[in-house]
């Protein structure tokens, strides 16, 4: 009993910091979001009215294109990007784990993760210039004009995704390359003396036995896509026209260029609620299978 | 001995416990802007004793950065360069020390304080201003290929098409890109020209809409056009523009007048209003005194001297035209040939810095997108009459 209540003490710091830092913002947010700007409780109202803006969701984007809207910009992100690292991740990790110098191209390709999103989104806008950038240049080698990539609303969205790739994708890698490790040689001993075929390995044994990490990179692509911010900031500004706006440089402005809190609450509280629904389930089914 | 000794740190960290005061300005001026600011703070150190740091921040970030502290009672600066609508409004809440009575209207060139004024009181003060006044080209450019200034709007677009023909031009017009301030200058100029000053005022007091017809006839007559026609290029990082434009790939490029130090040879410079041109922006820097300073008479006495005498010491570097009376032998030659460009036209605010908050996010990005996308000019200017409502 005693020790009990000396280990419960050693907790309150960490919760008397956690109540401080993490419930008593998240709560204040949430308290915010339903209330206007004048201080008037707007209940569901101030929901209704930031989520039918066209910064948000512009239905119009369904017929003439980009923009469609923050929230839908973050779909595309999500539906492109997610996939793409995991295979990519995992496709990396395999190939690089026996070869020779597998650990120098790895180290090269971990130089994404490890360059600051700022940095990062400013060596994007570089790349993508069709004056200077690399990607104009070599689109150039096969017949297409060198243009400004990021600065058609056509295909600002779509560079920014490939940019992020390239920043994110070594996360991916790196918790492949250490699942791999856990994974006993025996069983693919086994395997290959049962005469199975290199992809059925990878099929049949390699992605069963990494499904916790895939989790975990899902799970934290995710949240990263859901809150990417840095690199959009700096490369387009969401733009041009919106065209690759996304919901948290939405919640920037909404905060700090129309100084209205209470519209950015919402949005903070509606992509809370959105990571916690994916999350949880997803932590919750590596766990289980594991 | 350990108390004490703490004891005594703990008085020498007190405000007014040591004898230096220090004043810290903050403005986003870096690189050569910065180095020719400098003097005018330590010809203030020199008079008054006073010691100034200064600290870089840019005017977006400190619209983040200051509401907060203000919040929290707090100033990062003493004198603070800030968009003219961030003072006046900050005023309003009382985060800004009042300057009546430290600088007087019949110094300044006529209006040069309005801007950071509110219900005739003054809070702020005004320093140096950079005139927009047209496009820039190279003489020995112009010179090389047999081209001269337009007299009208004509000449103008068959210059274009000559510039377009000149073998590695890649377009006649470089479009500066920041932000996104540099294609708002070129449209405010287009605005004042084409549709003039009244426009401009009644696009600031939101009396126009940005969708009235003349406003309209702006950008399908003016603007539109010569987007289609392939005349300006699409939006480049304005200090790369003004590289390629400089090497030539450009043939003109519209940028104020702090380009005359940012070139290898000013004297090379020329520049020229789009024909019919009735009036002209020219954009001071503001500057004021939060409320939370600790040295009150000290920054107020600083950002008086920064409004007069400062002007003096910081147009003889070039690149700025003063908003405070001083001689034009302060000035170096081009600056001097720039500031003949505002004599007989109205000398307009900056539109957008005017109007400034989400309004000014969005005028830069909608017109990000009618420069690569001019066929959507009703949806630009649509949007920009819904952000203004």
């Amino acid at each position: 009993m005693g020790q009990t209540r000396g280990r419960t003490l050693f907790f309150i710091p960490a919760l008397a910091l956690l109540a401080l830092f993490v419930v008593y913002p998240v709560a204040n947010t949430i308290w915010l979001s339903f209330f206007t700007p004048e201080g008037e409780f707007a209940f569901f109202k101030n929901y209704a009215d930031v989520l039918s803006q066209p910064e948000i969701f512009d239905p119009r984007g369904f017929e003439r294109g980009f923009p469609y809207g923050a929230l839908i910009h973050n779909v595309i992100w999500i539906v492109l990007h997610l996939p793409l690292t995991v295979i990519l991740g995992l496709v990396f990790a395999v190939i690089l784990r026996d070869i020779k110098g597998g650990a120098i191209v790895k180290s090269i390709v971990f130089l994404g993760m490890v360059t600051p999103m700022v940095v990062g989104g400013i060596i994007l806008r570089f790349l993508f210039d069709g004056n200077v950038g690399i990607i104009p240049s070599v689109l150039a080698l096969f017949g297409f004009a060198p243009r400004t990539l990021t600065a058609y609303p056509d295909t600002a969205l779509f560079s920014l995704i490939a940019g992020s790739l390239w920043l994110w994708t070594p996360f991916s890698m790196v918790l492949y390359s250490a699942g791999l490790e856990t994974i006993p040689d025996f069983v693919y001993e086994a395997a290959v003396i049962d005469g199975a075929s290199p992809w059925r390995i990878f099929f049949n044994i390699t992605v069963p036995l990494l499904k916790p990490v895939t989790g975990v990179v899902v799970t934290m692509t995710f949240l990263w896509v859901l809150k990417i911010f840095d690199i959009v900031f700096v490369a387009t500004m969401g733009g041009p026209g919106g065209a690759s706006n996304v919901l948290a440089l939405q919640m920037y402005m909404y905060a700090f260029r129309e100084f209205n809190p209470n519209a950015a609450a919402v949005v903070a509280t509606f992509l809370m609620i959105v990571a916690l629904v994916v999350s949880i389930p997803t932590f919750k089914a590596a766990g289980g299978e594991e | 001995m350990i108390v004490l000794l703490i004891l005594a740190l703990a008085i020498c960290s007190l405000p007014g416990a040591t004898a230096e005061k220090k004043l810290t300005v903050i403005s986003g001026w870096s690189g050569p802007e910065m180095d020719a600011f400098m003097p005018v703070l330590k010809a203030f150190e020199k008079e008054t004793g006073i010691r100034v740091d200064y600290q870089i921040y840019r005017a977006e970030d400190l619209a983040v950065l200051l509401p907060a502290q203000f919040n929290a009672k707090t100033t990062p600066g003493d004198v603070i360069y800030m968009w003219s609508w961030f003072i006046t409004k900050h005023a309003k809440d009382g985060h800004v020390l009042e300057m009546t009575g430290s600088l007087k209207d019949a110094d300044f060139i006529p209006g040069a304080l309005d801007a950071v004024k509110v219900d005739n009181k003054l809070w702020g003060g005004v320093y140096t201003g950079k005139v927009k006044p047209g496009f820039w080209y190279r003489k020995s450019f112009f010179k090389k290929h047999g081209l001269s200034e337009p007299k009208t709007w004509d000449e103008f677009v068959a210059l274009c098409a000559k510039l377009q023909k000149i073998s590695g031009v890649k377009a006649p017009i470089a479009s500066g890109n920041g932000v996104g301030w540099p294609l708002s200058d070129i449209t405010e100029h287009f605005i004042a020209t084409y549709a003039g000053p009244q426009v401009t005022y009644g696009l600031i007091d939101k009396k126009v809409k940005w969708t009235d017809p003349v406003v309209k006839s702006v950008f399908t007559d003016r603007i539109v056009p010569l987007l289609k026609a392939g005349y300006f290029s699409e939006p480049i990082e304005w200090t790369m523009a003004l590289d390629l434009w400089w090497r030539g790939d450009y043939g003109l490029y519209f940028m104020g007048s702090w380009i005359t130090g940012m070139v290898d040879n000013p004297d090379d410079l020329g520049v020229f209003s789009l024909p019919g041109c009735e009036g002209i922006v020219f954009a001071p820097d503001y500057a004021f005194v939060p409320a939370y300073t600790k040295y009150p008479a000290e920054a107020r006495k600083l950002l008086a001297f920064l409004s007069t005498k400062g002007q003096e010491i910081q147009v003889s570097t070039g690149g700025h035209i003063a908003t405070y009376k001083v001689p034009l032998n302060a000035y170096p030659p081009v600056d001097r040939g720039v500031a003949s460009l505002l004599k007989g036209v109205v000398a307009l605010p900056d539109l957008d810095d005017t109007i400034g908050g989400e309004w000014q996010a969005a005028f830069w990005d909608q017109l990000k997108l009618l420069w690569v996308s001019p066929g959507r000019v009703n949806e630009v200017l649509e949007n920009l009459q819904r952000k203004a409502n």
